[in-house]
Order: C-alpha cells, then sequence, then structure tokens
C-alpha cells in the first residue's frame, strides 16, 4: 500500500502540472488544484502507512 | 438587474444555500418567474454570484469558528503522529476530506457540463420537485431502518465509518443537478448512516463549507475582469446580506433539527416545483 500511495501522489503531482503548463492536457487551472490536492492527500495516506509499518 | 433584485437576489441566495430547497434552482426559476431582466451567462452577473457565495462560505466559517479550529488541530495532530487516533475532531476531520474528494471530483469535472445542460427552468423545476421526493423517501426509509426493538441504534457523528462518509459526500454530488439541494440531499445520506437529524445537519453544513468557500475563491478572478465594475457596490452588498442571511439561516436550521424533520422543506419543494412546472409548460409565463 505503501509503494501505491507514492506512486498516485506521483502521478496526480505530474497530472498537476500538465494541467497548469497546458503542455499535454488542456490547460484547466482547477483540475490543476484538484490533482494536486488529491497529491498531498496519497502523501498523507503514504505518512499513514509508513508510520503504521514503524509501530 | 437593479439594486433591489440584486438585494433580494442575495437573500434568496444566503437563504436557499443552506435550507435544503436547492439555491441553484432557486436563482434559475425565481427570476424567470418574476420576469427579471438578469442574464445569467454576462460576465457581471457571474462576478456577483461569486461574491454572494464567498459571503455565504464565510458566514458558514464564523459560525462554526470553533469546530473549524478544533478540526484542523486535529487533522495536524494525525498527519504528525501518522495516525487517526480516538479524538472525535481527528475523526471528523477526516471524515469530512473523505467526504469531500467526490463532490469536489465530480464538480471539477462536469460542473459546467450539468449546468449548461439542465440550467433551464423546466428541468429545474423537474428536480425541485425530485428533491422533495427524495427527502419524504429519506425520512420514510429512516422511521422504518429505526422502528421497533430490531431497529439500527442511532450512532454519533464521530463514530461513522469512512465509507459513510464518502458515501454522504457523494450524495453531496447530486447538488450539482439544479433544484437537487446540497444539504437535503446530504442530510438524507446522513439519516441513512444512521445520524440523528441534528448530527446529519452538521455534518452537512460542515461538508459544504470548503466546498462552498473553494468554489468562491477559484471563481475570484471573476469579481476583478472590468466587466464586473458596473456591478461592484451590488457585489458588496450583497456578499454582506447573503453572509447575514446564511449566519442566520445556519442558527435557525441547527435549532430546527434538533427536534424537527425534512418534511416540511420537501413539501414546500414538490409544491414550488410543480408551480412552476404548471407555469412554464403552459406557457402562462415564457
Amino acid at each position: 500500500m505503501k509503494q501505491i500511495a507514492l506512486i498516485l501522489a506521483v502521478i496526480f503531482l505530474v497530472v498537476a502540472v500538465l494541467y497548469w503548463t497546458g503542455i499535454v492536457l488542456p490547460h484547466h487551472v482547477k483540475h490543476g488544484i484538484l490533482a494536486f490536492v488529491l497529491a498531498l492527500l496519497c502523501l498523507v495516506w503514504y505518512r499513514f502507512q509508513t508510520a503504521s509499518a514503524a509501530r | 438587474m437593479t439594486f433591489v433584485q440584486a438585494m433580494l437576489l442575495a437573500v434568496l441566495q444566503g437563504v436557499s444555500e443552506l435550507f435544503p430547497i436547492s439555491s441553484l434552482g432557486h436563482t434559475v426559476l425565481v427570476p424567470a418567474l418574476l420576469r427579471w431582466p438578469v442574464d445569467e451567462g454576462s460576465d457581471a452577473f457571474l462576478a456577483f454570484v461569486v461574491a454572494l457565495h464567498l459571503g455565504t462560505a464565510l458566514a458558514l466559517l464564523v459560525f462554526y469558528r470553533g469546530d473549524w479550529v478544533a478540526l484542523a488541530r486535529g487533522f495536524v495532530a494525525s498527519i504528525v503522529r501518522g495516525r487517526v487516533g480516538d479524538d472525535p475532531n481527528e475523526r471528523i476531520a477526516w471524515l469530512l476530506v473523505a467526504g469531500t474528494i467526490p463532490v469536489a471530483v465530480l464538480g471539477v469535472l462536469f460542473e459546467s457540463a450539468v449546468k449548461r445542460l439542465f440550467a433551464s427552468p423546466i428541468p429545474v423545476a423537474c428536480f425541485l420537485i425530485a428533491n422533495g421526493l427524495l427527502m419524504l423517501l429519506g425520512e420514510a426509509l429512516r422511521r422504518r431502518q429505526h422502528a421497533g426493538a430490531a431497529g439500527h441504534a442511532y450512532r454519533e457523528l464521530d463514530r461513522l465509518p469512512p465509507r459513510d462518509g464518502v458515501a454522504i459526500g457523494l450524495a453531496q454530488s447530486l447538488a450539482l443537478l439544479p433544484g437537487i439541494s446540497r444539504s437535503g440531499s446530504a442530510i438524507v445520506a446522513g439519516l441513512l448512516c444512521d445520524l440523528r437529524h441534528a448530527a446529519a445537519a452538521r455534518y452537512s453544513f460542515l461538508l459544504a463549507t470548503p466546498v462552498i468557500f473553494a468554489a468562491s475563491v477559484l471563481e475570484l478572478p471573476k469579481l476583478l475582469v472590468p466587466e464586473a465594475r458596473p456591478v461592484l457596490v451590488e457585489s458588496v452588498a450583497g456578499a454582506v446580506l447573503a453572509g447575514l442571511t446564511a449566519y442566520a439561516s445556519v442558527a435557525f436550521l441547527t435549532r430546527w433539527f434538533r427536534h424537527n424533520d425534512l418534511a416540511p422543506f420537501a413539501w414546500y419543494c414538490i409544491l414550488a416545483g410543480a408551480l412552476a412546472l404548471v407555469l412554464f409548460t403552459t406557457k402562462v409565463i415564457a
């Protein structure tokens, strides 16, 4: 699960950057912000997984 | 749109955003019924609507300020610890995150398309009737769920499992359809997840706050365009008025749901929707 959380975080971060720059995906500020927030939540999920593994 | 009409729309927004009667539906129906010359697609009107939403969101933030401080503390504490503890504020904060994801994703992806398809009086009137029926159905199912000795026990908000938080968030997404109420659909979903009316309403208002606030902040640039300048006074006064009425509405509703149910709002939606449907389909109002 740790790896999935991290991979998803990276994917959402890339999607956010692509939306903001408009290079590959059409330029959408709101879509970019949503993808960025989802990336942050995946990082929190990763944090929860690593903390529970350490316990 | 005159100043008086703008202020009436502000009061309408402040009340109908939180009462389970659909603010979007009323914003479409009332100007059409009263034949107000409102161009709902114009930059000036969009800027005015953004200001009203901002006023409503600020009112909700102020009303629940104590809760939001406690929830933010719980949220940060759980991340630092790497675990959601037994503190009710931590659990509710994560329920709100879980419930906000579906409405944020669906809203960002589909809001414009849905509005384009359905934001005209006849579909709105139909959805308003559906909103009323949904609330009556929700109340009937709740009564059946809790009837007799074998009925479900009521749950406290912080004991709600995350999947139920997501389910309530998904129900709230129905409000993308103009005429379906955000608070109504979320309260019905909360009741079906064994919450009492007061807890379901509180969760619905807390869930609505980040959505309304984020939506209005993201649309703030619309307030800064040159086309918005002629309605600057209306926008500021409207935001204040919408905020005051939203504050009064949430204060009233939190007291109402301690001892009452959704039935009066359901009947209002059915009657108002049916009346609007008759007036628009028979072309009494074009």
